[in-house]
């Protein structure tokens, strides 16, 4: 039944715009690895601090980055804030005169989205880390004089980052195949939002995303390996 | 022994080569059912009444279709851009959704004549007042990804050489982006611009102006290489505008006046 001849030509056209648009994906890909990265460290030092409110910004944090879908949070970085942001001022602005704009470009609602993702998911990695790191560790550390914090930053954190960095790999491909999902706040620079719309226009619809998913392989693949390679050089024992 | 299997292959290759040479045409007569894809998030051509059945100007064409074909037809719900991934896997025999006959898209799928055509409203978000549709220079404006109106907005925003544009998957997107003010101004059809701005769930928007482009003719799509289906679609849009249903189904959907022309001056077809 399934009745569709390729036809190669007009998609292969296409090849330079998409490749361009693979590097706005590594782009945010990279960028929200790197944010994430630092929000996971900041919501593994607010678990650890015993400051109740700084626990529960994390606990809320986590549950909903981890059970809600990525196109969710997505979206509502985009369409939601956007929405608050009306909502607010409609207080702010009779009574205290001004307005609030939580509108945010689709490029960075997107970065915001997989950031607040990542850091979601990094988080549970550290945690699984921290666990694999005897507590005797920070004793020492702390014995030899060095603070709470010093002992978290010089002693744990660098093992912890260590534990972590394969698994940190698997989020970074999961970071860039969820850049696809920018398609649904307009982002049309990135490979996904490229292929869509040039398919919306050509209609060559299977040959185009054939094409992407072969870029998207290469690229994750390329990732993978590499840190694989870059483990095996730094964590020599 | 010989003679029977040889009667064997020749009565099996005569099996499988008659259907073959079927076209799309007998297969849909053959099998008593037309099964059309139409995009139902976009009234008053296609959209879903209180018990959730489909109805709209495109559901009843398919209607149409079917009837002149003596065949029941089926209503598959696509979105705009799974209209041809639908056509092309097998799933539907046709698409009536309004898709604009593009010479891109000719290059793809196969194209009937148009069977209606819309003009484009400049809708503009809460607050924002605009003179005419050449406000829209330098603003942020958007459109429904791949349709008529963006590929014309998009190319209108090249030509600028400034302010931006953002595709969104749906028409809702692009007008809840619009009463958010994610966009300051949208192209969109003027019945779908009128029916949004009237329905008041989107604050303060409002139609500008008119869009200054050809009208966007839409056609019956099917497989590139079907002409026999071509052919028939050709002549019902034909007969659907001499026996006055087309007049008929315009009044019913969209309202009092005159039903697009969609013949052009000058020209055959």
């Amino acid at each position: 039944m399934f009745n569709y001849s390729f036809r190669w030509n007009q998609a292969f056209q296409s090849l330079p715009d998409m490749l361009a648009g693979a590097l706005v994906t590594l782009e945010v890909a990279v960028l929200s690895m790197i944010l994430g990265i630092f929000f996971a460290i900041l919501l593994t030092a607010f678990r650890l601090s015993g400051n109740p409110v700084l626990k529960g910004i994390t606990t809320v944090w986590v549950e909903v980055a981890r059970n809600t879908p990525a196109l969710f949070q997505i979206y509502m970085a985009f369409f939601g804030l956007a929405g608050l942001g009306i909502l607010i001022t409609g207080w702010t602005q009779p009574n205290l005169g001004f307005a609030v704009d939580l509108r945010l470009s689709p490029y960075i609602a997107l970065l915001g989205g997989i950031t607040f993702n990542n850091a979601g998911y990094l988080h549970e990695n550290f945690r699984g880390a921290l666990k694999a790191i005897p507590e005797t560790q920070t004793r020492s550390a702390r014995s030899l004089g060095m603070s709470a914090p010093q002992s978290f930053v010089y002693v744990v954190m660098p093992q912890m980052l260590r534990i972590s960095f394969l698994p940190m790999t698997n989020q970074f491909v999961w970071a860039i195949l969820m850049t696809s999902l920018g398609a649904v706040i307009s982002m049309n620079s990135d490979l996904f939002g490229v292929t869509n719309n040039l398919v919306k226009i050509n209609f060559r619809t299977f040959e185009m995303f054939a094409i992407a998913a072969v870029i998207f392989y290469v690229m994750t693949k390329v990732i993978t390996l590499s840190a694989r390679l870059i483990a095996a050089r730094l964590f020599r024992y | 022994m010989k003679s029977k299997v040889l009667a064997f292959g020749v009565a099996a290759a005569t099996a499988f080569a008659g259907p073959a040479m079927a076209d799309k045409l007998d297969d849909i007569i053959a099998s008593g059912t037309l099964r059309c894809a139409v995009v139902l998030d976009f009234p008053p051509m296609g959209s879903k009444d209180a018990d959730n059945n489909p109805i709209g100007f495109d559901v009843d064409y398919c209607n149409d279709l079917a009837a002149t074909l003596g065949v029941t037809a089926e209503i598959v719900e696509t979105t705009f851009p799974e209209r041809i991934p639908a056509l092309m896997s097998g799933r539907v025999d046709v698409a009536v959704a309004s898709t604009s006959d593009t010479l891109e898209r000719a290059k793809t799928v196969g194209v009937s004549i148009p069977y209606y055509a819309f003009e484009n409203a400049v809708v503009a978000r809460p607050g924002l007042e605009m003179a005419s549709w050449e406000d829209m220079k330098g603003k942020v404006v958007g459109a429904t990804a791949g349709t008529y109106e963006a590929i014309w907005l998009e190319g209108q925003v090249k030509a600028w050489g400034e302010g931006e544009f953002r595709p969104f998957e749906s028409q809702a997107d692009v007008f809840l982006a619009l009463s958010q003010g994610q966009l300051d101004a949208t192209v969109g059809t003027m019945e779908v611009a009128n029916a949004n701005v009237a329905s008041g769930n989107f604050g303060d928007i409002k139609v500008v102006d008119k869009a200054p482009m050809v009208p966007d003719y839409v056609a019956l799509v099917t497989l590139r290489e079907e002409y026999g289906l071509i052919n028939y679609m050709n002549l019902f849009i034909n007969q659907q505008v001499r026996t006055g249903r087309y007049a008929e189904l315009y009044k019913k959907w969209v309202g009092e006046g005159v039903p697009a022309n969609l013949t052009i001056p000058g020209v055959y077809r």
